[in-house]
């Protein structure tokens, strides 16, 4: 972490943001919590708070980005799902028709817990093959024993290593932003004088597919494709 | 054996028989008709009983028909009393009544027409009655049986314990309606004179004397000017006997409402309707029915009402304050709940709301209710349940509330009271150093709290927080890779330096013969400088230790107590050839000898030397 703020500080700004939103001075409250993540002291908690300020202030866009981008650090709470369900209640896009089914592997990625993966991955692994030496330097009357276990600690390190690699994989190609404009136009080519395709509005959550120039190709959870100015989405 | 007596006995007991014979054998009948009451009102009922004494079996009587009376039911019951005086015979009467329940149809002064019997072709008549009749209603006579309730037959019992509702509770009196008095649908409320905000209880009933199949709908009354609540609303018919002006019927309740009116004045409530289907099967028939309409009148709440005092908070109430803790850490919340539970419009109350001071934010409130009515009375509970999140450490007080509201039984204003409740806030243990450790655990518990909704239907902000920068996942950081590789390559290493000390150890093999066999070459040059000296066992001591060495070099086995048949098998067996063979045997055979005092010649101990370098020579 950032030694800006020490952490006594860091809960001092904290605080008085939370003090700011509560009398209703949100543009502090704000200030405040942005404050915080600017200088290294974010987290779930903090995003959350600021996701929460922008939906009080009717800023939908941003406040979709930093409740996605909590739940992204922090996993799923009850608050924070209620907000954004109310975010998502006050969306102008309704998107209609057949949703595309999501890929296998993002939906694999979005059920398990990376770090978890990692670090178990990691340990079984490693533990395994010192199990492997230790196989190699006993006499083979007492090989039994660590040649189970090793094989056990093989077989959990294996398909973490297949989910890490899921991961890895996912946190590689797939890119989710949110709409910020008020109006985003997609069009049909890269280029500003292009036919328009469709209008989405602030709060929208879409998939970056690529990049050119100062648009990128988004995707409507039920396959509409199309090109976006840059600016008008942030990515989560 | 003689007879006794039997002619005689015979015979009284014949005129005893005929002693008691009916009356009316000598045709002594007694005909007169009678009314419970000379006086009544068109919508009251009266009873108009023919008694017939001693009327023969075969009898015929005609009860008296007018247009200016309705007979609403009729019934007939016989009696036979015997009665013995001064030892005469027995007098036997069979008594005969006819009860008609009847209505006037119009007031003044009428007359009811005699009943008649027939008798052996004679016709007998009863005199006429005559009732005064006025308009409206007079009320039931004293001396009127039945009334509109069944006989208790626990009346007279002594010392009832005192029913707390019995001044609550009022049984109707309905009137049977001119046309429809088979079936007819009732409206009735257990009072007409309130407070405004007294409970009154609207009751529909279906009163029938025919078989009910069903009833298709209802259509309950306007009740403006009413708050409801709903009391009773059976799902099933269920009948109940009850007298209507001597006149029994089944009375089914179809709803049972609580009003509570909002306003003074004199409200009245329309008429309610309802589809009822008679009979049975093909047999029934469908009929419409409308119930009488009903007025209240509500009185306004007396002068002198405490401040904050609301038209709805009649009735009985207790007021209490419970709180989930009253010391608690900063960020965490604390739960008050306002209770306020009695007698009344539960649904319409509103508990005072509670405050306290700016360190203690209080988030708006959810309210819950419990209505349990009882005895047709509506009470229960209401909850109001507050989160209160306190902002900074300190004691704080939320103060005492108060609920004034009018008691309609007492006839007096009333307050309910809370005491103040006290709450300590603390830092957190340890302060922010003392934040739990994974977001997980730093589940806002006010988050937990249900229906904690802001005025915007958002979910407060979270008062605690982890602070932590913004992380790349494990397998981007630096180290995870080269860790999950390491141990690939440690087993690749060590593999490699298994494979490299193997050949290693094949190779110094090899070495070792060679430097051995250098060893015994240089040793047996230092025996070519022994020589030409005194020292004949050195030389031949040394020759020899040159010999073995270099065979163990060759042999890769100590040679020192080999026999020389075995030695020789050896050597064979390391491929030396027979003239190597013999060479080396040759060799130390001479050694042996040279050393015990042999080969003394310089040209016998050139001779091994050659032999010995020529063994040695070429063997690689």
């Amino acid at each position: 972490m950032s030694g800006y703020y020490t952490p006594e500080e860091a809960q001092d700004v904290f605080l008085k943001a939370n003090e700011a939103y509560a009398r209703e001075d949100y543009a502090a409250a704000q200030a405040g919590y942005e404050k915080l993540l600017s200088h290294g002291h974010g987290g779930p908690d903090v995003l959350y708070n600021l996701g929460t300020t922008h939906l009080a202030r009717g800023d939908l866009g941003r406040a979709v980005l930093a409740l996605e981008q909590a739940k992204k650090q922090g996993g799923r709470a009850p608050d924070l799902e209620a907000n954004l369900a109310v975010a998502r209640a006050r969306q102008v896009d309704k998107v209609v028709g057949a949703t595309a089914e999501e890929e296998f592997l993002p939906r694999v990625a979005a059920a398990t817990d990376g770090n978890v993966v990692a670090w178990t991955f990691l340990g079984t692994w490693v533990a395994a093959f010192a199990l492997v030496l230790l196989w190699r330097a006993l006499r083979p009357g007492r090989r039994t024993a660590v040649g189970i276990i090793t094989a056990l600690l093989f077989a959990v390190a294996v398909p973490s290593g297949l989910l890490l690699a899921t991961h890895a994989w996912v946190e590689e190609t797939v890119h989710e932003a949110v709409v910020l404009s008020p109006t985003l136009v997609a069009r049909e080519l890269p280029q500003p004088g292009a036919r328009s395709i469709f209008e989405v509005h602030a709060g929208l959550k879409v998939r970056l597919l690529e990049e050119t120039g100062r648009f990128v190709r988004i995707r409507l959870p039920n396959g509409l494709e199309g090109w976006a100015e840059r600016d008008g989405v942030a990515e989560i | 054996m003689r007879r006794t007596g039997s002619a005689r006995g015979a015979l009284l007991a014949v005129l005893a028989l005929l002693a008691t014979a009916p009356a009316w054998a000598n045709d002594d009948l007694d005909f007169y008709q009678t009314v419970d009451r000379q006086e009544v009102g068109s919508d009251d009922t009266f009873r108009l009983t023919v008694v017939v004494v001693d009327a023969p079996p075969n009898a015929q009587v005609q009860l008296p028909e007018s247009e200016d009376f309705e007979v609403l039911s009729s019934s007939r019951s016989s009696q036979r009393s015997i009665s013995l005086s001064g030892g005469g015979p027995a007098v036997i009467q069979d008594i005969t009544r006819y009860v008609l329940v009847m209505r006037a149809n119009r007031a003044g002064r009428l007359k009811i027409p005699p009943s008649q019997i027939t008798v052996r072709g004679k016709t007998y008549r009863t005199q006429p009655v005559e009732i005064s009749v006025r308009t409206g209603r007079l009320g039931s006579s004293a001396g009127q049986p039945g009334g509109s309730r069944l006989p208790d037959p626990f009346a007279s019992m002594p010392s009832q314990p005192p029913d707390p509702f019995a001044d609550e509770l009022e049984e109707d009196e309905p009137t049977i309606p001119r046309g429809d008095s088979d079936l007819f649908l009732r409206s009735s409320l257990d009072r007409d004179d309130v407070f405004v905000g007294e409970q009154v209880t609207l009751s529909l009933y279906i009163y029938s004397r025919v078989d009910l199949s069903s009833v298709d709908s209802v259509t309950m009354p306007k009740l403006e000017g009413f708050w409801t609540e709903e009391v009773e609303s059976p799902t099933q018919l269920s009948g109940e006997q009850r007298i209507v002006d001597g006149v029994p019927y089944r009375a089914y309740l179809l709803r049972r409402r609580a009003l509570f009116p909002v306003k003074p004045g004199t409200l009245s409530i329309t008429p309610a309707e309802a589809d009822i289907t008679t009979g049975f099967l093909f047999a029934g028939h469908r009929v419409h029915r409308v119930s009488n309409g009903l007025k209240v009148k509500v009185k306004p709440l007396p002068p002198g009402a405490p401040p904050g005092m609301s038209n709805a908070h009649v009735g009985s109430w207790r007021m209490s304050m419970e709180v989930s803790q009253t010391r608690v850490e900063l960020g965490q919340p604390v739960t008050v709940k306002v209770i306020l539970e009695g007698v009344g419009n539960v649904k319409n109350v509103t508990p005072p709301k509670l405050t306290g001071p700016a360190a203690l934010k209080i988030y708006d409130p959810t309210t819950t209710d419990k209505v349990t009515p009882q005895r047709n009375r509506v009470q229960g509970r209401r909850v109001v349940e507050y989160l209160v999140m306190p902002q900074r450490t300190g004691t704080f007080t939320l103060p005492a509330l108060e609920f004034p509201f009018f008691d309609p039984r007492a006839r007096a204003y009333d307050v309910a009271r809370t005491d103040p409740v006290t709450i300590t806030v603390e830092a957190g243990a340890g302060g922010v150093s003392a934040l739990p450790s994974s977001p997980s655990q730093m589940a806002d518990a006010a988050n937990e709290q249900k229906n904690v909704l802001t005025a915007g239907g958002l979910r407060p902000v979270r008062y605690q927080a982890r602070f932590e920068a913004p992380s790349e996942p494990p397998w981007k950081r630096g180290f995870f890779l080269p860790v999950v590789l390491a141990p690939l390559g440690l087993l690749l290493g060590v593999a490699l330096i298994g494979g490299v000390r193997g050949k290693l150890a094949t190779r110094s093999e090899a070495d070792r013969g060679r430097q051995q066999a250098k060893a015994a070459r240089r040793r047996l040059a230092e025996a070519e400088k022994l020589q030409g000296g005194s020292n004949v066992g050195a030389f031949y001591a040394e020759v020899e230790k040159a010999l073995h060495g270099f065979l163990e070099a060759r042999l890769g086995m100590p040679v020192g107590g080999l026999t020389r048949d075995v030695l020789t098998e050896r050597m064979t067996a390391a491929g030396a050839d027979a003239e190597r063979r013999s060479r080396v045997l040759f060799v130390l055979e001479a050694c042996d000898l040279g050393r015990y005092g042999g080969g003394g010649n310089p040209a016998e101990r050139q001779k091994v030397m050659d032999a010995a370098a020529a063994a040695m020579e070429g063997w690689a």
